[in-house]
Order: structure tokens, then C-alpha cells, then sequence
């Protein structure tokens, strides 16, 4: 789901710097009033794990491997705003190191993953789980079915950003100037692959992750120590 | 595992860092903004010709930081521009890119049909993507790393991105250690090939273990830093020291991006 540079055009990789900018900001704000003195190398650990979920091969039927990208089960340990900072941690670090994910493009790549992804998973998770006990199956149910969600959410977002790039970007002879395909290819592409691959893999490791937790040091699944 | 093995080898080797070449030579911050210059300019790019030149213009100066082109080529163009090409292919055709026919051919009874829009959208989209990547790997290469996180703050980047990016990095190092040691012990003790269910509660596990010693470690590592004098602020060293060569170097950067710049403004859509 990390779009690289080329993909988007300028106006699109521009607005969403714009768009990002104050989510950082508060971001960087509230997690500043949150998180105490102490926690503050959490976030850094907490960006380093997000990196390292994505380098995890999970097996899926047919002998081969996806990844998953971490962002809600980040939201449920850190809450969305430590998330939110924390991905996009991440997400500069593999584009600046890694190459994997563009410069111009993390922007939007912060808006998908690190903005979208965490937010939507983390409310879908509270809804599904309210007033539920922290060691309840409900929690795990609510983490896979929040990931699932939210990842497909995010998918057909990504989806369409590409696909919005022959509108925006063609000469007047019909030649596209960046991604080529429109949101009659791009949506569906992004989605399919989400829907019936990698939704799964991501909400069967954040539901497993959870119940694991629960069963080894519950503390690290409740609200407020982080 | 592999793609542990290959992230420790190609982020963590500082070896071209350390090099006597060109780019190595150029003040990290400089180096850094003139990179993020050609890459803000590759973006809005129009003709491929151009975009050519800058990719020819980013393999020389690989070459003068005494960096093998082979090894260049084969670190920039697996994965991104790889798949790139791979998804840019059906564009060629006129089922995607209708316009003006440049060729055509049967398969399997299905008439294809390769459209001039086609072609000149393909080639656009997979060299710029490849142009962009090796700027940006070439950065990553020639710099080291902790040097090109810090240098994030010449961006006016918030305090608290900053910093927790340059921890974040060196645990990233820890924690694919961890990953790889605990994946080594596992396959000693399985020695055989496990059913996928039984794969995905391996990783879960691991994921799962790997927060909690993560978590636990946070405490150790504030310690430390309230033993290296941590006040609630972070205070970080400047040592970066721009010469003759790197304004040079700066003002040659600035000059092609403004040449190119407008000669592409002259380009009609």
C-alpha cells in the first residue's frame, strides 16, 4: 500500500502534505500533553514495531506469504494519536532508508496509513468492544474485524488517489503523465486484492496479536498506559 | 525471513557512507536539500527525454562516489521500478489507453492493440519511477543514516518527530536481531515445513512477544537517558560544516532545477 514517487502527480502529493500538516501538529500536541516523560522513548519503540510488523511474512493458503501493516493493532496498544506519530515515524524511515515509499508521496502515504488506517480501526475497535472486559473474545473479534475494515478503507483510498491521476494529469492528446490507470482499474485492483488477501491477513494477525496479549500481560491492553 | 536478511544488509551497511567519493564528500544537509530539489522536479517532469538525462545524470554521479554501477542497478530497480514495469505493461494496449495504433497482434483470438498514448504513458510512468528511486537510494547510500535523520530538522521538522525518528532507527536494528534470532530458533526446533494456520500463530506470537520486550525495554532506555543528562527536552549537536565545494555543488542544483523547471512550464499538455 506504500505509494512510491511517481505515482501521484504534484497536486495530489501537495495536498495532502496540507491536509497532513495539522494532524501532525495535534498530533505532536496531545501526545506531548498525554504521554509522560517517561513514555517518550515509547513512541520511538513504538515506530521501530510498526516498521518490523511489515517485515513479518505471514503464510497464507497456497504456500504463499503477505505482510501486514500493523497500523490498528498500533492504534489499540498506543491509542491513535501515539499511532498516528509512530507510523509516520515509520513510513520516513523506509522512505528516506529504504527507498520503499516515495518522498513526495508521504504525504499521502501518512493520510492512508498512518491517519486513516489507525483512526478507523481504533474507533471501529471501541465501538465493537465498548464496555467489554479487556480479556474478553469480544476484544480479539473487535481487533479483526477493525483491521479488516480499516485496511480495505484504506486500500480503496490508495485506489482511488491513483485513480484520480489521468483526470488530473493527461496531455490533451491522451497520454497520462503519472499513474496510467483510472478509478475504473485502480479502485477495484486495490480493493480485490484488500477484500480477499491482505483484510485477512491483517485482521487474523491483530486478532491473534491481542489475544496473545491477553493471555500474557493484559496490562499492555488497557486504556491509558500509554 | 528474507526480507529481514535483506533490510539489515541494505540499511545498516554504511559502507558506501563511508567512502571517499563526491557525494560523500558534500555537507549532509546540502547534499540532502539539492537531492530533495531533483526529486521535487523528476515530479513535475513532462518529457521522458528529460527525464532520462536526470536518471543518466544520478548513474554518473554514482559513479564518482565510487559506487559499482552493477550493484546500483541491481539495489534501485528490484522491487519499485520492477513492479512498476510489471503493472505499466497492460497500459501499452488500447483496452487502456485508447489513441493512435502504433501496433497489433492476436492472442489467443483477442485482438491487441498497442496505442502511441500507450507507449509514451508506460515509458513516462516507469522512468520516473526509477529515476525518483535512485536519487533517493543514492541519497541513502552516500549518507549515514543517523546524519541524514538529523538532518531532517534543517526542514523545520517538530522536535518530537525528529527525535523519535533517530531512536526509532536504532531499534529497528534491535528488534530485526530479535525477529531473526527468534525465527532461527524456531526453525531449529520444527525442522519442517508447517501448515499455514500454525505459520500465522507463529508470527502473531512473535509480534506479540516482541511488543511486551518492547515495552518493557522502555523503562531501561528513559534510564539511560536521564543518565546522559535527558532534562524533558532533547538537545542535539550541529556539527555539519558547508564549504566552497558544497555551495558550488548547491548553486549547480539550484541552476539545473530552474532550467528545467521552465522548459518543462513550455511543455503543453
Amino acid at each position: 500500500m506504500h505509494i512510491p514517487d511517481g505515482y501521484l502527480g504534484p497536486a495530489t502529493c501537495g495536498f495532502f502534505y496540507v491536509v497532513m500538516m495539522p494532524i501532525w501538529t495535534m498530533a505532536s500536541k496531545i501526545v506531548k500533553k498525554t504521554l509522560n516523560a517517561k513514555q517518550v522513548p515509547l513512541l520511538a519503540i513504538g515506530a521501530a514495531f510498526s516498521f518490523v510488523i511489515m517485515m513479518f511474512n505471514v503464510p497464507i493458503p497456497g504456500g504463499t506469504t503477505g505482510h501486514a501493516v500493523g497500523g490498528v493493532l498500533i492504534a489499540i496498544l498506543l491509542g491513535p494519536w501515539a499511532a498516528c506519530i509512530a507510523i509516520t515515524v515509520a513510513l520516513v524511515v523506509q522512505a528516506l532508508l529504504f527507498g520503499d515509499g516515495g518522498i513526495t508521496a508521504i504525504g499521502a502515504n501518512c493520510f492512508n496509513m498512518a491517519f486513516v488506517l489507525p483512526f478507523t480501526g481504533y474507533f471501529l475497535y471501541k465501538v465493537i468492544s465498548y464496555n467489554s472486559a479487556v480479556d474478553s473474545n469480544r476484544r480479539v473479534i473487535a481487533a479483526g474485524i477493525a483491521a479488516y475494515i480499516a485496511l480495505n478503507i484504506a486500500a480503496g483510498l490508495t485506489g482511488f488517489e491513483f485513480g484520480i491521476q489521468p483526470i488530473f494529469h493527461k496531455m490533451a492528446s491522451g497520454e497520462a503523465l503519472y499513474c496510467p490507470y483510472g478509478l475504473n482499474v485502480a479502485l477495484p485492483a486495490m480493493l480485490s486484492e484488500h477484500l480477499l488477501v491482505f483484510g485477512w491477513v491483517e485482521a487474523i494477525v491483530t486478532a491473534l496479536v491481542v489475544k496473545y496479549l491477553q493471555k500474557q500481560d493484559l496490562n499492555l491492553l488497557k486504556e491509558g498506559r500509554a | 525471513m528474507g526480507a529481514l536478511s535483506f533490510l539489515k544488509e541494505s540499511i545498516f551497511a554504511d559502507e558506501y557512507a563511508a567512502r571517499k567519493g563526491f557525494l560523500q564528500s558534500l555537507d549532509p544537509r546540502i547534499k540532502t536539500a539539492t537531492f530533495f530539489l531533483f526529486i521535487i522536479l523528476i515530479l513535475f517532469i513532462k518529457d521522458i527525454f528529460t527525464l532520462l538525462c536526470l536518471y543518466v545524470f544520478c548513474l554518473f554521479l554514482t559513479k564518482r562516489s565510487d559506487i559499482s554501477l552493477g550493484f546500483f542497478l541491481k539495489r534501485t530497480w528490484i522491487f519499485i521500478p520492477l513492479f512498476s514495469l510489471f503493472i505499466a505493461i497492460p497500459a501499452l494496449f488500447s483496452v487502456f489507453t485508447p489513441g493512435e495504433a502504433l501496433a497489433g497482434f492476436n492472442l489467443m483470438g483477442v485482438k491487441l492493440v498497442i496505442t502511441y498514448q500507450g507507449v509514451f504513458s508506460a515509458a513516462l510512468f516507469v522512468i520516473r519511477v526509477i529515476t525518483s528511486v535512485s536519487f533517493v537510494v543514492l541519497l541513502s547510500i552516500t549518507t549515514r543514516h543517523f546524519e541524514l535523520l538529523r538532518v531532517l530538522r534543517i526542514f523545520k521538522v517538530p522536535q518530537v518527530f525528529v527525535m523519535t525518528t533517530g531512536m526509532c532507527y536504532r531499534y529497528i536494528y534491535l528488534f530485526v536481531e530479535i525477529v531473526e534470532n527468534t525465527y532461527v530458533a524456531i526453525k531449529s526446533r520444527t525442522g519442517t515445513k508447517i501448515h499455514y494456520k500454525k505459520g500465522q500463530h507463529i508470527v502473531a506470537w512473535n509480534i506479540a512477544y516482541l511488543w511486551m520486550r518492547s515495552y518493557r525495554l522502555n523503562e531501561e532506555v528513559y534510564s539511560a537517558m536521564l543518565s546522559r543528562g535527558y532534562r524533558g527536552d532533547p538537545v542535539t549537536f550541529n556539527e555539519f560544516r558547508a564549504g566552497i565545494k558544497d555551495w558550488f555543488w548547491l548553486l549547480f542544483s539550484a541552476a539545473v532545477f530552474v532550467v528545467l523547471f521552465y522548459f518543462n512550464l513550455q511543455i503543453k499538455n
